[in-house]
């Protein structure tokens, strides 16, 4: 609908069209990395419509990041659990 | 001078002479009809030169108006401005004098120009469909005065018993040829031959007189059969008093399709009544969700004639209420709004160009969630921060020190109408009577105080600012936070969030008194009524169609405490999906709502299974009635117009190759035929149920069986390769970030099938 400004979910679409060009040049297994990373973003477009960024796409940097972290501190904790176990 | 107590049924122009003629009910079950002088008004503004030259003009026209200079308030306006009031004795000469004036001086500011007669009428006498009034009127039915007894937000309204007569051929007209007409009236059925013409105007004519019928509730009869039987009645030279008022005719009103919110709608043909109500179930906006009593109260809460609420849209009513808010307080209507949006910087824009606040949910199985619900956030936001176009911009979700605006003055009693159904309605137990009644009415209410909203924003609304949508949406956004920010220090997780809902999560906290410390805590940091919508035994949100990684906000179900479903998004909610898929899909769901542990879901799977074999296999020996298997699209443009000739393109060619037009917003009912043909339903010859493409319904109803099971950790690629004839099924059932590897061998769909209660066994083929 006739909206003045793009809203962040618009953005967050055009931003990854515009990384069409760059997605086609990568590897297969590199592609579905990064498809990824970009669902990472997608789960907090509410997040970065709120923080109404004038540029979003450096939020949805940092949604991915967050998104990553998540993991590690998730591995990390595995990993000390198992480490606790071999202890024992 | 006669008293009398009647309740009002219609108000229109009189013909005969200048003012209004009135239907009343009288107390005593009479229909009376009364005659009142009704003088109105409306106000022009401008260059002082041009006002001059617009008296001159005014002076010299046959309508006699009475003019003077007055001081009126404009609500976009801080200082009251002179206005020209141009007063008419006739209203029915208001329209035409307006046009010439406009003609002849398009430059002048009007107000006040194209209000309809009843909204005048309730502006100066309170009065609303089917109000109570006591009367005083003389022997030759002219009213001295009228004061109405109650008013639109009594809970309890005292209706008056209406005498109806219902229409309808025995077939949908646009489908075949009717060829009897079904009547009903006090308790008795007729059924007239449609082809016996004579006798069957001279019966129809013969029962409007016996019974005088308040109520013509008819189907097509807006779009087909009232104008035929007009049209029949004038052939034959036979007298057919379809309006009580026997000196009109019918009123006409062309069809018309428009853009609403997203999608393109179709209304029909409309007929309304003088005297009498005429209802077109067919065509009545809402008939099929609140009815006879919903349109009643969407009549008397916004003022509009009975047989307009019937038809029109909730924005409609809630600018009819606006505007009678405005006459009510002296505040000027401007026929066209002149303001235009203040101009605004980027950063502006950035900041304040936003909706709602939609969050993407944990995709999965959850068990214990509580979901709440502001009740009417936005509504409830503009009565609490005071915002009107015409008041300041206030502070996130504070309260105002300006006297209350135009917006809260309209929505403040219909919102505290509607919160106290809505209370009163939680505390009636189920078999309750005026249950249905409450929920009707709550429910049209619901759908104004939504609109009011949107109004707000919308630039061509007359008492729309697109700054006061914007407060709207700004002080929701921070309730929602403020909420999120209350359940995460009370120690509950957030699952989702959706604009004025939330799903929140504690273990052990399953209960209805678990979440009323939370409910007040938010109540008092956001000043909004927060209600608890239900606690679900466990409840799945499913990712996007396209990528399983992806959430979707508005796509779950799940089970509350009652064992009542919730399912919103799926493919049975919608109104494309064909019967058949829907009653497969709601079949599933209701069977896993047995289980009564989230965790015991795993157990129901074969059960479940065995059902959808079930459904298929009836489909595969042709025991599934091709109406079941009906697909309804809707049209967005006219069949020709499509580049991509969708299913529902080819279908609406093929009615309109029979002479049958389908408009925009009309849906186009359809079977998928083998070879990747489509056929419209409303075609004469149902097609041969061989040609039926049953892959294709098979590929829809495991669509719809996935959903159900993907939250159960089984994959839509598995089930398929399963009901072809796997060996063992195997899945990884997650549950609170717990999975578990599930293996199931095949005669465990045997045995559960026994247990399937046979609500749920039994197909229900009822259409």
């Amino acid at each position: 609908m006739g909206r003045t400004v793009p809203s962040v979910t618009q953005v967050f679409y055009q931003e990854e069209q515009a990384l069409n060009r760059f997605r086609r040049a990568l590897r297969r297994s590199d592609q579905q990395v990064l498809d990824e990373l970009l669902s990472y973003t997608r789960q907090h477009l509410a997040a970065a419509t709120y923080a109404t960024h004038v540029l979003p796409m450096e939020l949805f940097f940092l949604a991915m990041l967050l998104e990553e972290h998540k993991i590690v501190i998730a591995l990390r904790q595995r990993l000390e659990r198992l480490e606790h176990k071999q202890d024992d | 001078m006669i008293n009398n107590e009647a309740w009002l049924l219609d108000v229109f122009e009189d013909l005969q002479c200048p003012g209004l003629v009135l239907w009343f009910l009288t107390s005593d079950g009479q229909r009376l009809r009364l005659t009142q002088p009704f003088p109105v008004t409306f106000y022009v503004a401008g260059k002082s030169a041009q006002l001059r030259e617009a008296w001159k003009f005014l002076k010299e026209q046959p309508a006699q108006p009475k003019l003077s200079r007055q001081s009126k308030k404009d609500i976009f306006l801080t200082e009251t401005i002179d206005v020209l009031a141009v007063e008419v004795n006739a209203p029915g000469l208001l329209p035409r004098l307006f046009r010439s004036m406009l003609n002849r001086f398009p430059n002048l500011t009007y107000y006040d120009a194209d209000i309809k007669l009843p909204i005048r009428h309730a502006a100066r006498f309170n009065s609303f469909p089917a109000c109570y009034c006591a009367l005083q009127y003389d022997e030759s039915g002219f009213l001295h005065t009228i004061e109405v007894q109650n008013t639109p937000w009594d809970l309890d309204p005292v209706y008056p018993t209406l005498r109806v007569i219902e229409l309808e051929p025995d077939c949908d007209p646009f489908r075949a040829e009717p060829r009897f007409l079904l009547v009903k009236v006090d308790g008795k059925q007729y059924r007239l031959s449609l082809f016996k013409k004579r006798p069957l105007l001279i019966t129809l004519q013969a029962l409007l007189k016996k019974y005088d019928p308040d109520l013509l509730l008819t189907r097509w009869g807006d779009t087909w059969l009232l104008p035929w039987l007009s049209n029949l009645a004038e052939d034959l030279q036979l007298p057919l008093w379809l309006n009580r008022e026997k000196t009109r005719h019918y009123i006409q009103r062309p069809e018309r399709s428009y853009f609403s919110y997203g999608q393109i709608m179709y209304n029909g043909q409309q007929i309304h009544l003088f005297g009498r109500w005429h209802i077109d179930r067919q065509n009545a906006m809402f008939w099929r969700d609140f009815g006879l009593d919903g349109i009643l109260e969407m009549a008397r809460v916004t003022a509009l004639p009975v047989q307009q609420a019937a038809r029109s849209s909730p924005g409609t009513g809630i600018s009819t209420m606006q505007i009678l808010t405005a006459l009510r307080n002296d505040i000027l209507v401007p026929w066209h709004k002149q303001q235009a949006e203040q101009p605004k910087t980027a950063l502006d824009l950035i900041q304040a160009d936003l909706g709602g606040l939609v969050y993407q949910p944990w995709i999965g199985l959850h068990r214990d969630v509580g979901a709440i619900d502001f009740i009417s956030m936005y509504p409830a936001i503009m009565v609490r921060c005071n915002i009107s176009p015409e008041t300041g911009k206030p502070g996130l979700l504070e309260t105002s020190p300006e006297p209350q605006g135009l917006i809260p003055k309209t929505l403040a009693p219909l919102l505290e109408k509607r919160v106290n159904l809505k209370q009163r309605l939680a505390s009636l137990p189920r078999w309750h009577p005026n249950r249905k009644l409450d929920a009707a009415r709550s429910s049209a209410h619901k759908w104004l105080l939504v609109t009011c909203f949107g109004y707000l924003g919308y630039k061509n609304a007359r008492f729309g600012r697109i700054e006061a949508h914007e407060a709207v949406t700004a002080s929701g956004r921070e309730a929602l936070l403020r909420a999120k920010e209350t359940a995460e220090d009370a120690g509950f997780q957030v699952l989702h969030m959706y604009v004025d809902g939330l799903w929140v999560q504690q273990p052990g906290k399953n209960q209805p008194e678990d979440f009323t410390e939370l409910l007040s805590e938010i109540a008092s940091r956001t000043g909004l009524s927060i209600a608890l919508d239900g606690v679900y035994r466990w409840v799945a949100f499913l990712p996007s169609r396209a990528d399983e990684r992806v959430p979707v906000p508005n796509r779950y179900f799940g089970v509350f405490q009652d064992r009542s479903l919730k399912v919103r998004g799926l493919e049975a909610r919608r109104r494309d999906t064909s019967p058949w898929v829907t009653r497969l899909q709601m079949d599933l769901l209701e069977y896993l709502a047995l289980a009564e542990d989230a965790a015991d879901l795993p157990l129901y799977l074969p059960g479940a299974i065995a059902i959808l074999r079930q459904h298929l296999s009836d489909l595969r020996l042709g025991r599934v009635p091709l109406e079941d298997l009906l697909m309804a699209y809707r049209l967005t443009r006219p069949p020709q117009e499509y580049k991509v000739k969708t299913a529902g393109a080819r279908a609406a060619s093929q009615l309109a190759e029979i002479g049958k037009e389908l408009r925009p917003g009309q849906r186009v009912r359809l079977l998928y035929l083998r070879g990747g043909q489509v056929r419209a339903w409303d075609l004469p010859q149902p097609p041969n149920p061989q040609t039926i493409d049953r892959a294709r319904y098979i590929d829809l109803a495991l669509r719809a069986a996935a959903s159900v099971f993907y939250p159960l950790g089984l994959p839509e690629q598995d089930l398929r390769d399963w009901l072809k004839g796997g060996i063992q099924l195997a899945f990884d059932f997650a549950l609170n970030s717990q999975t578990q590897h599930i293996l199931l061998p095949p005669f465990q769909e045997e045995v559960a099938w026994q247990t399937i209660p046979s609500r749920i066994r039994l197909p229900q083929w009822n259409g």
